[in-house]
């Protein structure tokens, strides 16, 4: 899958995360998160398990956590990579 | 459930607003309303990037309301391009929006400003190549266009520094265009070695975007707005770029400006940073100012120009390039336009 256009997903509520996925020539991932000292390495590997399993391999991930579990995290990167790659 | 409020719907918005405390501003891209059980919980604006007049009812603070309407505010903010966002608020308000990932970027006694999304560290972090170490100074521009007093602040403040950054005002609400405005600060510096040219990015708070719904009636909402931008460069920029020394010239006749150095020589020092007031460049026995510039256009006084502006900025106005911005001006009055 290709990141072919700016999409966004999920919250800003507690518990919840929001991603903003856009085109880029490297991958990068960027997290910012209420427990970004404790979890930061944990969240990083689930996002980039989910970018591993979709086949991408170029774009910006921003992601804005509050606390989310990690199911939450992957549907909510999921679901902005299918909006991303929709045209 | 989170709504978009049409103009039928204004109304209520406003007495919603104006019940909290706070007050109704026309002018914003987006009105929201959160309803719970059809009963109206919460609203908010968004102008830009900037999320404005945002109430929660008494009732419903601490709950999801908040969450809900700044989600959605942001949503459709991205959808029309966005990729930062910006909170004014209350003093008091500040920890609620920072539950929601916001982060101070600056506060004083009445209001403070908050941002969405690590713009701030992002923006420093793409300026590292330019950092010097040493006892640095800066100049904060806006160059509506590039004059030889410009010039000659920036080159006297050069010579007191190691290096100057001069940060061109980013905000595009002048008579001429940003990338004008940037291109003939570096083209008409050029040959200063220690001097870089940048952007203010986001990063200053502008009167024109500044958000006045949560203060008092009684409030000096200009003197409140400038006072968060020089505590934002204060605490934020001049350290990244080790600026011991902000330059500022004399104001002789705007109001605003001299304001603004008023505030800088008040808010700086205990920042660590130094406001160091330039003498004005005259020409033929009056200051040298952009608005002098702009008038000068503005009637048709070409022969004026050459006494007020460089080589580099002269040439730009005679090119085709500026001819739509002397229409503009010749139909525009403001000061500051």
């Amino acid at each position: 899958m290709r990141i072919a256009k700016r999409a966004q997903a999920g919250t800003l509520q507690s518990s919840d995360l929001m991603v903003l996925v856009e085109p880029a020539t490297l991958l990068v991932v960027e997290i910012e998160s209420t427990v970004k000292a404790q979890f930061e390495h944990l969240i990083r590997e689930r996002i980039l398990q989910v970018l591993d399993a979709n086949g991408v391999t170029a774009g910006r991930v921003r992601v804005t956590d509050r606390g989310a579990l990690d199911y939450a995290i992957q549907a909510r990167v999921e679901t902005a990579l299918q909006r991303s790659a929709e045209t | 459930m989170v709504q978009q409020l049409g103009p039928s719907e204004r109304d209520r918005a406003r007495a919603f607003i104006e019940a909290e405390g706070l007050a109704y501003e026309d002018g914003f891209d987006d009105l929201l309303g959160a309803y719970e059980h059809g009963v109206l919980v919460g609203v908010g604006a968004r102008r830009g990037s900037v999320l404005k007049m945002i109430a929660i009812a008494p009732s419903h603070q601490g709950g999801a309301a908040l969450g809900q309407i700044v989600t959605e505010l942001v949503r459709l903010g991205t959808v029309a391009g966005r990729d930062a966002f910006f909170v004014f608020t209350r003093p008091d308000h500040v920890p609620s929006f920072e539950a929601l990932g916001f982060a101070l970027l600056a506060s004083q006694r009445r209001a403070a400003l908050l941002e969405l999304g690590d713009g701030l560290r992002r923006w420093l972090a793409a300026s590292r190549p330019l950092v010097r170490e040493g006892e640095n100074g800066a100049v904060v521009v806006n160059c509506n266009p590039f004059t030889r007093g410009h010039r000659h602040l920036i080159e006297e403040a050069s010579r007191r520094v190691e290096a100057l950054y001069v940060f061109v005002v980013r905000e595009d609400r002048s008579a001429f265009p940003f990338a004008a405005r940037r291109r003939l600060v570096e083209e008409g510096t050029a040959d200063l070695r220690n001097v870089h040219v940048l952007d203010t990015s986001h990063y200053a708070v502008s009167a024109i975007t500044f958000p006045a719904y949560f203060l008092k009636q009684t409030d000096d909402v200009a003197a409140i707005q400038m006072e968060l931008d020089v505590r934002l460069f204060g605490r934020h920029v001049a350290p990244f770029f080790h600026v011991r020394r902000r330059f500022i010239g004399s104001e002789p006749f705007c109001a605003t400006t001299r304001a603004y150095n008023e505030t800088m020589r008040r808010v700086l020092p205990s920042l660590g940073v130094e406001p160091i007031e330039v003498e004005r460049l005259g020409a033929s026995g009056e200051a040298i100012s952009a608005s002098r510039v702009r008038d000068a256009l503005r009637s048709g006084e070409v022969g004026r120009l050459e006494a007020l502006v460089p080589p580099t900025t002269l040439r730009y106005l005679r090119s085709p390039d500026a001819a739509e911005v002397r229409a503009r001006l010749a139909a525009r009055q403001e000061r500051h336009a």
